[in-house]
């Protein structure tokens, strides 16, 4: 498909979003197909960098990665300070349930070569694995989401949010002051094995540290993937008559009632994912075909694969969002439960790489 | 490998379950949507965040 005739279509989608739905629903899609464009242009992957860190010792990915959590929360914090009631921070609570979700989040985002933003933006590139994933990723999302009760009485506390306790300016002091301290880590590891910074990640983190402030500054929220996939197969579960989500704890909750009753098209994070595929795919549309093919898998790979994208579902629940709803998002807005995301999540990996290596990804 | 055909049944799939969805979910009322901008509105953010526990 080309450019052309897919932009019309995005854009015909925006005006049905406008006149059907609601205004702020077709800017979110808008952000959405930013989001998706700057991600797969730029191929701004979370897991790649985080592996090539580990692997390569190349720093630049997660370098990147660092400048988009200092933008976004330089950005969010102060907008957090200024309208206490009209938005919200994607806070998490510490719990077990956060220590073991992001753990196998973090191994399984390796095995399944993409986490929340990256399964989204590669399906939309065309890529067969995260296109399978998709559906499983969804189907996780949704147990971890009905089973998330059970998980949180092994042990939870409040969550903890920088701005409401410290106020934004030492919210945001104390948020770079930790991101330097990782900084510095990630580069003393790296030493001088690799470039420490790559152009095209940089531009890519400052466009989606920006669109991700406009996601919270138009949604009150900031921006999430995973509660829209849970959305999507609790949905389904519930209309093949599988599922009553009013004897579950956390579908019965009146938020989540409501959203499950109301269409996706009104629900804030399925939007801007809807966004994040159509935009991935209109940078795929613009490759000429055949670019980045990759040798096929095997079924071996095919079921690891499959497998891994399912526990990342599941464990993305369990760890109150994954790499953006609980790293990118939860630092940005000055989450504790992101700064205890990111080194489990990065023990994870750790193993994951492992696995990636032994079945020969 | 990238195969058309695939991709074209991925949308496909993904498409229909969205016209399924808006055929099947409570009509939207258009006359009480959202603000257009949140922050500003005066009002609470509403729905569902995969941070929060409900």
């Amino acid at each position: 498909m080309k450019r052309s005739p897919l932009a019309i279509l995005v854009v015909a989608f925006v005006v049905f979003l406008a006149w059907s739905v609601a205004l702020r629903q077709a800017l979110l899609f808008a952000v959405g197909v930013g989001m998706g464009a700057v991600l797969a242009g730029a191929r701004f992957g979370f897991t790649t960098g985080w592996r090539r860190l580990i692997e390569r010792r190349d720093p630049s990915g997660v370098l990147a990665q660092l400048l988009l959590l200092a933008v976004a929360a330089a950005v969010s914090m102060p907008l957090l300070a200024a309208y206490p009631t009209d938005l919200g921070a994607a806070l998490g609570p510490p719990s077990i349930s956060l220590l073991v979700g992001a753990f196998v989040f973090g191994a399984c985002m390796q095995v399944a070569d993409g986490c929340g933003s990256g399964t989204l933006y590669k399906a939309g590139l065309g890529i067969p694995l995260n296109m399978a994933i998709l559906p499983l990723f969804a189907i996780g999302s949704f147990l971890g989401s009905a089973t998330l009760d059970r998980w949180l009485a092994l042990g939870a506390v409040r969550p903890y949010g920088l701005v409401a306790h410290f106020g934004a300016p030492a919210a945001l002091a104390i948020t770079l002051a930790g991101l330097a301290v990782v900084g510095l880590g990630v580069v003393r590891w790296a030493g001088r094995s690799a470039p420490l910074f790559d152009r095209k990640l940089l531009i890519g983190a400052l466009l989606l540290a920006a669109l991700a402030a406009l996601n919270l500054v138009i949604a009150g929220q900031p921006w999430g993937i995973v509660y829209g996939f849970g959305l999507w197969a609790a949905k389904l579960a519930t209309a093949a008559g599988v599922f009553d989500p009013a004897a579950n704890p956390f579908w019965s909750e009146a938020v989540n009632a409501a959203t499950l009753r109301q269409s996706v098209f009104l629900d804030v994070t399925s939007i801007t994912n809807l966004g994040i595929l159509a935009g991935a795919l209109w940078i795929a549309a613009g490759k000429p075909a055949g670019s980045g093919s990759a040798k096929p898998l095997t079924g071996t790979q095919w079921i690891v694969g499959i497998v891994a994208g399912f526990l990342l579902g599941y464990s993305s629940r369990l760890a109150f969002g994954c790499n953006i709803g609980a790293m990118v998002s939860g630092i940005s807005t000055g989450s504790l439960h992101g700064w205890i995301w990111v080194p489990m999540a990065f023990l994870g990996s750790l193993l994951g790489v492992r696995v990636r290596r032994r079945f020969a990804f | 490998m990238k195969n058309p055909l695939t991709i074209l049944l991925f949308w496909v799939v993904l498409t229909g379950f969205f016209a399924w969805d808006w055929a099947h979910s409570a009509a939207v009322d258009v006359r009480s949507e959202p603000p257009l901008i949140a922050a500003g509105s005066g009002q609470a953010p509403t729905g569902g965040h995969c941070a929060s526990t409900f």
